[in-house]
């Protein structure tokens, strides 16, 4: 078979930063947290928590009220970085062309509709009422993202959707790149979204006491991974896109490219819901070289799944020492989700425009609140500091999710 | 309020489409008044009036039709 060559030419991003990657990625060279305290006045017990959110980010101003009204807000985030995205591809939004066709979406999310949802359930219990909005199920739908973007851009390719909790988005990625790649589709618009500040699914993920501790005064520097003080993850809302393109496509319309897509590399550990195995994380990494006929050498920096978790880190840092050999000492790795937060569904995808970026500026953006590394994820070169005028060729993005699910993607910075 | 002042602020409210658009004769397609939006319409009204309406009804196809039909169970069930 013959494999095509895969060129990012579009990305988008709903982010606490707002929507602009290169100012988005500024942010995270200065190490400028994202991470605020946030207090609800829920009952029976307010949430109170170190969380992302997108305060820039008007529905209605973006998409137009008719359009959001019909969103529950994972599907606004995800719509409107999709839209980012092909704007930035250069494509008009809806073109009657018969060659969209064939063109796809493949989209993550780890929740869903989860605030329709939960709207639904307060109306029937809480507050006594009968009957729900017709809307509900279909805001609620894990689908519903990638549906209105097929719509709302003319696609009439596949239209899928990945919840692979945590690795959603880079699971999505992965399965759009093998889509271009094998020519099925010449491009494919693909991403993730979520909004976890719905009361339940936050006070199910507190329940796993996984969350990270903070209050008003240090939320900011609350998510801190590889470090030996770190106390877990912090959620946080987002959606980002990217285009992916048939190489010989996107030169012929004279487009832009950010990036190369060389390789997916996806496994299971097949052992544990939520305790992540070094054995599978190393054959994802495996897998993903393989799939990018790249050697240990090739990697000038690897993006780290890195959520600050007890567990997690360690794993994933042996993971990289067994996987590298004796080059991983030298190998640069940072955490970004130490400033940006993880959005869970949407976490692949924003960590994949972090590594794109990270080739296409030639820039290291650092793990953030890393002063005492934790001896036991020790072994890998820590960005400490944001690295510019580095060379930079070729770089993943690890993502590794409960369930025993983990994803790695490979780019290659574009000459 | 009378149904079609309701349907009107409902429309303005979801599809900012202006109240002056929204006349008996304009067609519920032209309004880009879809079943999804139809049925949202359907459920104000038996949010705010408490009515039930009949799972086999024929779906209007102008605001005038809808009026009508609206104005009917009105009196039927209020």
């Amino acid at each position: 078979m013959t494999r095509r060559r895969v060129a990012v030419t579009g990305l988008g991003l709903v982010s606490p930063y707002g929507g602009d990657p290169g100012d988005f990625f500024a942010r995270l060279l200065a190490a400028e947290s994202a991470i605020r305290f946030l207090r609800t006045d829920d009952v029976p017990r307010p949430l109170a928590m170190p969380f992302v959110s997108c305060p820039g980010f008007s529905a209605d101003a973006t998409l137009g009220r008719a359009l959001a009204g019909t969103l529950d807000r994972f599907a606004q985030l995800g719509v409107a970085a999709a839209f980012a995205a092909w704007d930035d591809a250069g494509f008009p939004r809806k073109a009657a062309a018969p060659d969209r066709e064939s063109w796809g979406v493949a989209w993550g999310t780890a929740l869903g509709g989860t605030l329709a949802y939960e709207k639904g359930y307060r109306d029937l219990w809480q507050r006594g009422r009968e009957r729900l909005s017709p809307l509900s199920l279909v805001q609620g739908m894990n689908n519903a993202a990638n549906a209105h973007i097929s719509i709302q851009l003319g696609l009439g390719g596949v239209s899928m959707s990945h919840t692979v909790a945590c690795a959603s988005s880079a699971i999505a990625i992965g399965e759009a790149f093998r889509r271009v790649r094998s020519g099925e589709a010449p491009v494919m618009v693909s991403g993730g979204s979520d909004a976890p500040q719905a009361y339940a699914v936050a006070r199910a993920w507190e329940a796993l006491r996984v969350l990270a501790n903070g209050d008003e005064n240090d939320a900011a520097q609350s998510c801190r991974p590889f470090s030996v003080d770190r106390s877990g993850l912090v959620l946080g809302e987002g959606g980002a896109a990217l285009v992916l393109e048939d190489w010989d496509h996107a030169i012929a319309r004279g487009a832009r490219i950010h990036g190369e897509m060389l390789g997916y590399g996806t496994s299971c550990d097949h052992s544990h819901l939520v305790r992540p195995e070094a054995a599978g994380q190393v054959r994802a990494l495996e897998a993903g070289l393989a799939d990018a006929g790249l050697a240990c050498g090739d990697i000038d920096y690897v993006n780290a799944h890195g959520t600050g978790t007890a567990e997690g880190d360690p794993v994933e840092v042996a993971a990289l020492r067994a996987v590298f050999g004796e080059r991983a000492a030298r190998l640069p790795v940072s955490a970004t989700k130490s400033v940006h937060g993880h959005q869970l569904g949407a976490a692949g995808a924003v960590e994949a425009i972090v590594t794109v970026l990270a080739l296409r500026e030639q820039a290291l953006p650092p793990t953030a609140h890393l002063a005492d590394l934790d001896p036991d994820c020790a072994g890998v070169d820590h960005v400490l500091a944001a690295r510019r005028g580095q060379t930079l060729r070729i770089a993943l993005s690890n993502s590794f999710a409960f369930g025993g699910s983990n994803a790695v993607l490979a780019f290659r910075a574009v000459a | 309020m009378d149904s079609l002042t309701i349907i009107r602020e409902f429309l303005d409210s979801r599809l900012e489409i202006a109240p002056e658009r929204v006349l008996p004769e304009a067609k519920l397609d032209d309004l880009d008044v879809d079943s999804l939006i139809l049925a949202e319409i359907v459920f104000e009204f038996e949010d705010r009036f408490n009515l039930t309406l009949p799972r086999n009804l024929k779906s209007p196809r102008t605001v005038g039709e809808l009026v009508a039909l609206m104005d009917r169970l009105r009196s039927e069930q209020g």
